[in-house]
């Protein structure tokens, strides 16, 4: 119980409120995942930067070789770099949150940690770690001369927010299913592996006709990549079904829908 | 006070539910008593120990801790192996609250510990008695009222062992100890009062001799 009883207030010199243990797990947790996060392997902090830059690099290169210099109105490396950057913030959030109880398991012993703690802590990280390589590998663009300045900054923000709520909102539920059901942990990862193709990240979902753009526009994820490019030039020709509304709708369910699944099982997380 | 009631657990397996390993436990433990957990191996001591340190959680029943109970000691959980063991002992002093004191603590787990410049490597690279150094002296680092302790004074070598038992010792006597072990002069050592599991039922004794002899009692047969 994470609650101390009145009876032991008493009895104890230094009972703590609830709200004061979780902002303490959160804390420890945060230094914890981060130190792991960045150092647990051989200059593993080297790879979280040098993962997304190989997938621009790679785009890059071969939309160089087939002459594509600008898409959708706008510069190619940029349109390339936003949309996966944007992808990224949604995708390690996700996998980390949805990650983040299994390979915690061992601070269970600890009472005070409880699973919703490791999850959100996570999620917190990765987004604030996505912050910190967008804007590296932005500024490393700027060195190659493309135009990096967003033309409506905020629009930006409004996107990798949104993105982000989302990452944690399907991290969420998916760390309760692949928790308690193993065989749907599977079915998830099945699910994210054409994520990349579908979402827009390789070609601009305003080429696709109707009605197939709209089945490809159900995925909030697309929405978010052209709206962080539209925040990047004003010009470009995003998808017109656009909508923010809706990467945001979608975020607040889900992410209500996990808190609700984490506090409904919460019990049944740590029990062996 | 530690109140059991009609605790019942069974763990999942593969193909549903196992058998029932504790079935309707009842117990009171009052303040600053040393209990000794008694019974044969896969009796259910650990697990009821779990369960009383709220580590896991009973299918039927509950129970009700009135006081600081420590971590369950000695299981070789709650460690990293990626973190040094000084990043991993300032964890568990941060969840516990001790934000300012960090360093006094860190001082006092590194000198009972006695691993050396072991303590800043990774957790990973330490043997099962290192490993056991490290989490019993974070254990003493704390003030619980009790302490849950499993086989934990028969970990590391001669020497080490002598020093646990003292602290042990000294623990035992201003805080509550609930342990299990197999040695019976460890449990005469620290216990004055003991549990006898036996068939899913615990079972109390005043005195731990009383605990031991009926648990001998079975094994004749």
């Amino acid at each position: 119980m994470r609650c101390f009883t009145f009876q032991q207030r008493t009895a104890t010199k230094m009972a703590r409120s609830p709200s004061a243990i979780t902002l303490a797990v959160w804390k420890a947790l945060f230094l914890r995942e981060a130190v792991g996060r960045l150092f647990s392997g051989r200059a593993t902090w080297f790879w979280l930067l040098a993962e997304p830059m190989f997938h621009v690099a790679y785009l890059v290169f071969i939309f160089t070789g087939i002459r594509v210099s600008n898409i959708g109105g706008i510069d190619t490396t940029i349109w390339i770099m936003v949309g996966m950057l944007a992808y990224f913030m949604f995708n390690r959030t996700g996998t980390q949150v949805k990650n983040a109880i299994n390979a915690n398991q061992a601070l269970f012993a600890y009472r005070q940690v409880k699973p919703v703690d490791t999850v959100l802590v996570r999620g917190a990280l990765e987004g604030f770690l996505m912050i910190i390589i967008s804007s590296i590998l932005l500024m490393c663009a700027a060195l190659f001369n493309h135009p990096i300045t967003p033309s409506n900054p905020l629009a930006v923000l409004e996107a990798f927010f949104g993105l982000w709520l989302v990452g944690m909102g399907f991290g969420l539920v998916a760390s309760i299913f692949s928790e308690l059901v193993p065989e749907l942990g599977r079915v998830i990862n099945l699910i994210m592996m054409p994520l990349y193709m579908i979402s827009g990240v390789m070609f601009p979902i305003a080429t696709v006709p109707q009605p197939y753009r709209d089945w490809l526009l159900l995925n909030p994820v697309a929405h978010g990549l052209e709206a962080a490019r539209l925040g990047f030039a004003g010009n470009y020709h995003a998808v017109p079904e656009l909508s923010i509304a809706y990467i945001y709708s979608f975020a607040l369910v889900s992410i209500f829908l996990g808190l609700a699944l984490h506090r409904r099982f919460a019990q049944r997380l740590t029990t062996k | 006070m530690i109140i059991a009631k009609d605790v019942h657990k069974r763990y999942l397996t593969d193909h549903g539910p196992g058998r029932w390993v504790l079935q309707g436990v009842n117990f009171t433990i009052p303040p600053k008593l040393n209990v000794g957990l008694i019974g044969a191996n896969g009796a259910g001591k650990s697990t009821l120990l779990q369960i009383v340190a709220g580590v896991d959680h009973p299918n039927k029943g509950s129970v009700e801790r009135q006081c600081k109970v420590s971590w369950p000691m000695g299981f070789g959980g709650g460690l990293q192996g990626s973190l040094t063991g000084r990043q991993n002992s300032k964890f568990v002093c941060r969840i516990h609250g001790h934000e300012d004191d960090i360093p006094d603590r860190l001082a006092f787990i590194q000198d009972f510990a006695e691993i050396g410049d072991a303590f800043d490597h990774p957790v990973k690279s330490y043997s099962s008695g290192m490993k056991a150094r490290l989490q019993f002296a974070m254990s003493l680092a704390f003030d619980f009222d009790v302490y849950i302790s499993d086989e934990v004074t028969s970990v590391g070598d001669a020497a080490f062992r002598n020093k646990a038992a003292a602290a042990f010792k000294n623990l035992a006597d201003k805080a509550g100890l609930i342990m299990v072990a197999h040695g019976e002069a460890t449990l005469k050592q620290f216990c004055s009062a003991g549990i006898w599991i036996h068939d899913g039922k615990a079972h109390w004794f005043d005195q731990i001799d009383d605990a031991l002899k009926a648990y001998k009692d079975t094994l004749k047969k």
